[in-house]
């Protein structure tokens, strides 16, 4: 761990701002030719250090060292011209550009302001070969898979030569088939001599891919160890949240599921959801499984009204309801927690309170009663272990408080049938415990749950029967006992 | 987060009152008071300062016209900044002034005051509906509808007054826009009284609450169940309805209905709502801040008039007012981040 073999260090690093959890002298080390994963809980600090360690922000105190030598950024390009890149969560490619002009973006050669295409392409051409990108370079990126776009932005890093690049969650929204290509373009990059910086909440993969991890709890460093000091990967969740957790969290129900609550039929999309029908019955968790793109989280936004359908039938209780739009489908009973919180669940500058009874504020013939606003939003946050300041924009929040924000909102409403999609997409371990006791909790009250997820160990952690989907298609339904990994996998990408 | 897990459908029932928190809740009603603050301020400062080079400037009388000079402008930037919240513009409310002035007008020569000025309210509101029926329905940008109505209306107002200004407006009706109520001119009283009504709105109302929604993030608030559509269309009903009550008061004060009124308003009314601190982009307005804004650019033309500074002048000072606003508000938010 000598100091001149480091590509990028980080010592003692402090940031503190009101409100937001920030990190206390945190350290951090990265090599060439090493993977070196940060772990923790939302808000444990992670998107601190990165936004620092990426001249986002800057730290109060603490130092950070390239190749050796102090620097200090005062925005992303600085670190960018130190040879830190970084690929974001959220893809940030221009969606109407092509491979080519996205890789280049910012750094196109010109004369008198021509650009030269002939260099943009070899070189975009060169990062993208590099990455074995196989999809079409010059069609808008918005045309490309999630998988691919990201090439595009793991190709832009590439492209300025970056020797440390950070990588955050870049598995969130891929297959598992993606996954696996991403870890081989991982394992080249690191054999090439680049240093990576990689977050995910995806215990299994930190364990395949990290040569070094390095532990964040409450923004302080619990702990950094090499691979081999690692032996599983409940050693990691216990450094992660500070006490002993299953990983797995919650299981299937003991009761057993009664009558069917919840029905659709033929329902049809044109191009994403091909005549899909399928029952929840009182007191059950159906997983939903398949790839992304399967067709999944259309199928649900149409049920809920949120999309257009040409056909299809729902039943709620035995009767037969007619959405036609969100407001339909609350009032029918029908709960939708959106897999993308930022764009369809929260409205980020409107306070807590505000965001939790959006649909029905509290108060008398169209005025809204503040004061109760507040205390209802607290109450309904309570159970779910949460204390935040109601009266706040929702921005301020961590991404797990977030979620529960979401939660909270559609928990008031006391639906009868409950569609989650990704539920625990990006969130960690120890909030990921308590959405599957929710979701349990829920089914237990006698809902109908609908879990949409591609995390595969949820799926048969928490479902009583698992619905198989492909191409927009229903192509299995398993009990409990028949689904097992390979037999869900076997159908959801079967060819 | 590490007792278990329960939900229990009853737990919102019975809320914890705070008797600690303040009743009314000032700074939430002003929109962030910070920004309104200044703006009080900075038109303070510029009362003195017009009043030491011209002590008239200070007279009872001469604010109180300067008030008159904001109200028009005052209650367009209210009804502007219902649309502007939900991340809409309504370029065509100049062009309503022009509609309904002639139609109060018109109206004015063969019925009672309070009916011609109900109906001038209600063309208003027609035309801000038609705004928001192709916003919400025809799903155009809002921008592109307000630019073509802008166009109609004009064209209507000069077609329906025959190309010239309708004159002979009855005493009664000018008494009853443009008079005033204990020493108080009625359009003053208006714009004061709306403001307050309008702040309360969207602080304390579900209409209030889910115009901020919806410019927030439609896509959320559509998802939440909120009608979406309706809420929107409902905003361009008011901006519309606020130009009526405009073309009104303009109509009882000039004592004649004038169908070129229009483009002047409407750059002057989004100039106080941007002073005022509302963002074009939605999801968030101040009401204070609006009726602040046209406070701000009244004194400030009332005072450079009294300085004998030529309108061109006048014009450029304006326009560097509100992006002096904007540059103020930039550096402060970037000193505390």
């Amino acid at each position: 761990m000598s100091e001149a073999t480091a590509a990028l260090q980080v010592i003692d690093l402090t940031k503190t701002f009101p409100g937001v959890k920030a990190i206390v002298g945190v350290s951090f080390t990265a090599h060439p030719g090493e993977v070196h994963t940060l772990l923790g809980e939302n808000g444990a600090g992670k998107s601190t250090l990165l936004k620092t360690v990426f001249g986002v922000q800057r730290p109060d105190s603490g130092e950070i060292r390239v190749d050796g030598n102090v620097v200090e950024f005062a925005r992303p390009s600085d670190a960018l011209a130190a040879g830190i890149a970084m690929v974001h969560q959220e893809l940030s490619l221009v969606p109407q550009m092509t491979a080519i002009q996205n890789v280049v973006l910012g750094t196109e050669r010109n004369r008198g302001g021509i650009i030269d295409w002939k260099e943009a392409r070899e070189r975009a051409t060169a990062s993208l070969t590099r990455l074995r990108f196989d999809a079409p370079i010059n069609i808008p990126v918005s045309q490309l898979s999630v998988a691919q776009q990201q090439l595009v932005e793991l190709a832009r890093a590439l492209s300025t030569d970056a020797r440390t690049i950070i990588m955050d969650e870049p598995t969130a929204s891929l297959t598992t088939a993606e996954s696996e290509r991403l870890f081989e373009i991982i394992d080249d990059l690191r054999a090439s001599g680049v240093a990576i910086i990689y977050v995910s909440h995806r215990l299994k993969e930190v364990l395949e891919l990290s040569d070094r991890v390095t532990v964040l709890r409450d923004g302080q460093l619990v702990a950094t160890l090499l691979r081999s000091e690692i032996q599983s990967e409940d050693d990691l969740v216990r450094l992660m949240v500070g006490r002993q957790l299953d990983a797995h969290g919650v299981g299937p129900g003991d009761t057993q599921p009664g009558e069917e609550l919840f029905r659709i039929e033929h329902v049809t999309v044109p191009g994403v959801v091909d005549d899909v029908s399928l029952t929840v019955r009182r007191g059950e968790v159906v997983g939903l499984a398949g790839m992304v793109g399967a067709g999944r989280t259309e199928l649900a936004r149409a049920v809920f009204g949120a999309d257009k359908r040409t056909s299809g039938d729902i039943w709620v209780h035995g009767k037969k309801v007619v959405i036609r739009r969100p407001l339909d489908a609350i009032r029918a009973g029908i709960a939708l927690l959106t897999e993308d919180r930022k764009h369809q669940g929260l409205s980020l500058d409107m306070t807590t309170a505000s965001n939790v009874t959006l649909m029905d504020p509290p108060g008398r013939r169209g005025f809204i009663n503040r004061r109760v606003q507040r205390d209802v939003a607290t109450a309904a946050l309570k159970p779910l272990n949460t204390k935040m300041q109601v009266d706040r924009p929702v921005r301020t929040l961590s991404g797990g408080n977030q979620q529960k924000v979401v939660l909270a909102r559609w928990l008031r409403q006391d639906s009868d049938v409950y569609i989650f999609d990704e539920p625990t997409r990006g969130i960690d371990v120890g909030a990921k415990g308590e959405i599957h006791a929710i979701m349990r909790n829920l089914a237990d009250r006698g809902k109908a749950v609908l879990m949409i997820s591609s995390d595969l160990p949820e799926v048969l952690a928490m479902a009583d029967r698992v619905v198989i989907m492909r191409r927009g298609r229903v192509v299995a339904e398993l009990d409990r006992d028949e689904a097992d990994e390979e037999t869900v996998v076997r159908h959801a990408a079967a060819e | 987060m590490n007792q278990p897990i329960t939900l229990e459908a009853s737990d919102e029932q019975a809320p914890v009152r705070d008797a600690n928190r303040p009743p009314l809740d000032l700074r939430g009603l002003l929109g962030g008071a910070a920004r309104q603050g200044s703006l009080l301020v900075v038109i303070a400062a510029l009362i003195i300062g017009f009043g030491i080079a011209r002590p008239f400037f200070l007279d009872g009388s001469n604010l109180m016209n300067v008030l008159l000079q904001a109200a028009v402008v005052g209650i367009l930037a209210l009804g502007q900044t219902y649309v502007l919240i939900t991340g809409g513009i309504d370029l065509s409310i100049g062009s309503t002034v022009a509609v309904t002035a002639v139609a109060a007008g018109s109206f004015s020569h063969s019925m009672p005051a309070a009916v011609a000025i109900a109906l001038a309210l209600l063309v208003g509101a027609l035309c801000g509906l038609v705004n928001g029926l192709l916003v919400t329905i025809a799903k155009i940008t809002p921008f592109i509808v307000t630019l073509g109505t802008m166009g109609i209306y004009a064209g209507l107002a000069l077609i329906i007054a025959g190309g010239q200004a309708v004159y002979g407006i009855p005493v009664a009706f000018e008494n009853a826009l443009a008079g005033r109520i204990a020493g108080v001119p009625i359009p003053v009283v208006l714009f004061i009284v709306l403001t307050i009504v309008s702040s309360l709105v969207l602080r304390y109302t579900v209409f209030g609450e889910y115009l901020i929604a919806i410019g927030g993030n439609s896509e959320v608030a559509r998802l939440a169940g909120i009608q979406v559509g309706r809420h929107t269309a409902t905003a361009y009903v008011v901006a519309g309805a606020a130009a009526g009550l405009a073309g009104g008061i303009l109509t009882a004060r000039l004592g004649a209905a004038d169908p070129t009124l229009g483009a002047d308003l409407l750059l002057t009314a989004i100039a106080a709502t941007v002073i005022g601190g509302t963002k074009l982009e939605g999801g968030y307005g101040s009401m204070a801040g609006a009726a602040f804004g046209a406070v701000l650019i009244a004194t400030l033309t009332a005072g450079l008039t009294s300085l004998n500074v030529q309108a061109f002048y006048q014009q450029v000072a304006v326009g560097a007012a509100i992006i002096l606003a904007l540059l103020i508000d930039r550096i402060a938010k970037s000193r505390k981040a």
